[in-house]
C-alpha cells in the first residue's frame, strides 16, 4: 500500500488485527481464579501468596495454579483451554 | 521537498526504521529488489512474533531494500527469516526478553562468498555492505512486523549493538579446518545459515601462548563470567576463533572437533566460585539438562551444557585474538539450514 507520498508502507498487509480484551469482572467474590505460573524462580511463592490474599480479602472461592513450559514461550494450547474451562478469571504472570 | 514530505524524515517519524535513515521503498525500487529471487512475491514466509505481522516475499524485499541490500542479498534474508521463525528458535521470547541478545547469522557456502559476506578482518563491524545490510534487514522486520521495539514489545534493558546488524561469514581462506556447516554434516557447496541468540562479542587476546592448552585456558576463561547466562542455564555460545589462534591449535595437531571438545571441558566454574556473585541460584542449577550437585562446592558447572550449543567458527583477521559471544537463557535453540539461491 502506497502512502500519500508514494512510498510503500513496509507494514502493509502484515495482518494487523484488533483483539478485544476479555470482559473484566466487577468483583471476584465466589469466583474461581486461575493463576498461570511462568516458571520464573520463586514465582510460585508470589502466586501462592497472591492466591491466599485473593481468597481472604476478595472472597475468591478457589484458586487454580497452573505452570507453563517456559517463561519465554507462550502457554501451550492445552493449558489455555484447560484453564478456560476451569476458571472464571485467569491471571498470567509476567516478568521475574 | 518540504520537511513534511522529506522521505528520510517521513520513515523516521513513522518509526519504520532502526533510528537510521532507510532507502525509501518505491514501486520501482521494490521491483528491482524482487529481481533477487524467483519466488512468488505473495508467498508467505511466516508471522513475526509477538505482533505476528505476516512476512511475505514482497515485504521481506521491502525491508531488504530499506536496509540497503542489493537484490542478490535477498535469498539470504529470506532464508534467515524462515530459519528464525522456527519454533525452537523462540522468536517470541527473543523479541520480548530483558536480555540484550540478537540473532547472529553465520553464513556458509559458495553463495555467501559470491555476494561478499565478509568473515575476515573486521567482520563484526562496519564497512561491509552485505554484513551490514542483511542483518539490518532482519532487524527492521523484527521491529516493523514483529513489534520488538523497546518500551513496546521489548523489555530489553540494554539491547546490544548487534541489534543493528549481526551477520558474518567464516574466514575459510585462513581457516585450517572445514566450515561450521560441514562440521554439522552439510556439503561444502551447500549454502547454509546458522543463527544463534548471542550477546556482543567480548575479545580474548593472547599473544603469549605457544601451545593450545594455555591458549584454550584463556579462551575458556572468557566463556565463564558469573553474570553470563551460560553459567546459569542451557545457552548457546559462539566462539569465533581468530585464524592465528586456530593455526596454533591446528599446528599442534588439533582438529576442529578436538578444540570444540577441549573448550567444553575447560569452560566452567566450581559451585564455590559461582555462589560469590552473578546469577547463581540453587534451583536454576537443579533445572540444568545435566546432573550437577548445587550443594557440592567442588561440583564443576560447565558453560556449555550440551556440546551442540557451542558454535565454533574461524573468523576475523590475522592477529592474536578470539571473539566469544555469550548466549541467552530464554529457551532459544540455535537453528541451521540451507537456503534457496
Amino acid at each position: 500500500m502506497a502512502t500519500q507520498h508514494g512510498f510503500m508502507d513496509p507494514t502493509a498487509g502484515s495482518g494487523e488485527a484488533r483483539i478485544a480484551p476479555a470482559p473484566r469482572p466487577m468483583d471476584l467474590a465466589g469466583k474461581i481464579v486461575g493463576l498461570l505460573d511462568n516458571t520464573k524462580e520463586q514465582g510460585e511463592l508470589i502466586l501462592q501468596t497472591l492466591g491466599q490474599a485473593l481468597r481472604e480479602r476478595h472472597g475468591v472461592a478457589r484458586v487454580v495454579i497452573r505452570r507453563k513450559e517456559h517463561y519465554s514461550k507462550p502457554a501451550a494450547e492445552a493449558i489455555i483451554s484447560q484453564m478456560a474451562n476451569e476458571v472464571q478469571v485467569a491471571i498470567a504472570a509476567v516478568g521475574g | 521537498m518540504t520537511d513534511a514530505t522529506d522521505e528520510f524524515e517521513f520513515f523516521l517519524q513513522k518509526q519504520w526504521s532502526d533510528g537510521l535513515p532507510v532507502v525509501t521503498p518505491t514501486d520501482e525500487r521494490i521491483a528491482w529488489m524482487l529481481k533477487g529471487t524467483r519466488r512468488d512475491p505473495e508467498e508467505i514466509i511466516g508471522r513475526v512474533p509477538p505482533a505476528l505481522g505476516i512476512a511475505t516475499v514482497r515485504s521481506v524485499a521491502i525491508h531488504a531494500l530499506m536496509a540497503g541490500c542489493k537484490p542478490e542479498y535477498l535469498p539470504v534474508v529470506l532464508g534467515a527469516l524462515a530459519l528464525m521463525l522456527r519454533e525452537e528458535f523462540n522468536m517470541n521470547g527473543v523479541q520480548g526478553t530483558m536480555h540484550g541478545v540478537a540473532p547472529l547469522m553465520i553464513v556458509s557456502g559458495p553463495y555467501a562468498r559470491q555476494i561478499g559476506i565478509h568473515g575476515g578482518n573486521g567482520c563484526f563491524g562496519p564497512s561491509f555492505r552485505a554484513n551490514a545490510t542483511i542483518g539490518r534487514a532482519v532487524r527492521l522486520m523484527m521491529l516493523n512486523l514483529g513489534g520488538g521495539i523497546p518500551g513496546i514489545a521489548s523489555a530489553t534493558i540494554f539491547a546490544t549493538p548487534l541489534r543493528y546488524t549481526a551477520c558474518l561469514a567464516e574466514n575459510l581462506e585462513r581457516s585450517p579446518w572445514d566450515s561450521l556447516a560441514v562440521s554439522r554434516g552439510y556439503r561444502s557447496d551447500d549454502n547454509v545459515i546458522t543463527c544463534a541468540m548471542v550477546e556482543s562479542p567480548r575479545l580474548c587476546f593472547d599473544d603469549v601462548s605457544e601451545e593450545p592448552q594455555r591458549l584454550l585456558n584463556g579462551i575458556a576463561d572468557s566463556m565463564v563470567a558469573m553474570g553470563s547466562w551460560n553459567m546459569h542455564a542451557r545457552s548457546d555460545m559462539v566462539v569465533a576463533m581468530g585464524p592465528q589462534h586456530a593455526a596454533l591449535c591446528s599446528g599442534a595437531g588439533m582438529s576442529r572437533a578436538a578444540v570444540h571438545r577441549r573448550l567444553c571441558e575447560l569452560a566452567g566454574r566450581k559451585v564455590r566460585d559461582l555462589r560469590d556473585g552473578g546469577n547463581w541460584r540453587r534451583e536454576r542449577a537443579l533445572a540444568f539438562p545435566i546432573a550437577v550437585d548445587p550443594d557440592d562446592d567442588d561440583c564443576f558447572i560447565p558453560a556449555i551444557k550440551d556440546p551442540q550449543d557451542l558454535h565454533l567458527v574461524v573468523a576475523g583477521g590475522w592477529g592474536p585474538c578470539t571473539a566469544v559471544c555469550h548466549g541467552w537463557s530464554g529457551g532459544s535453540r540455535a537453528v541451521h539450514g540451507t537456503y534457496e539461491t
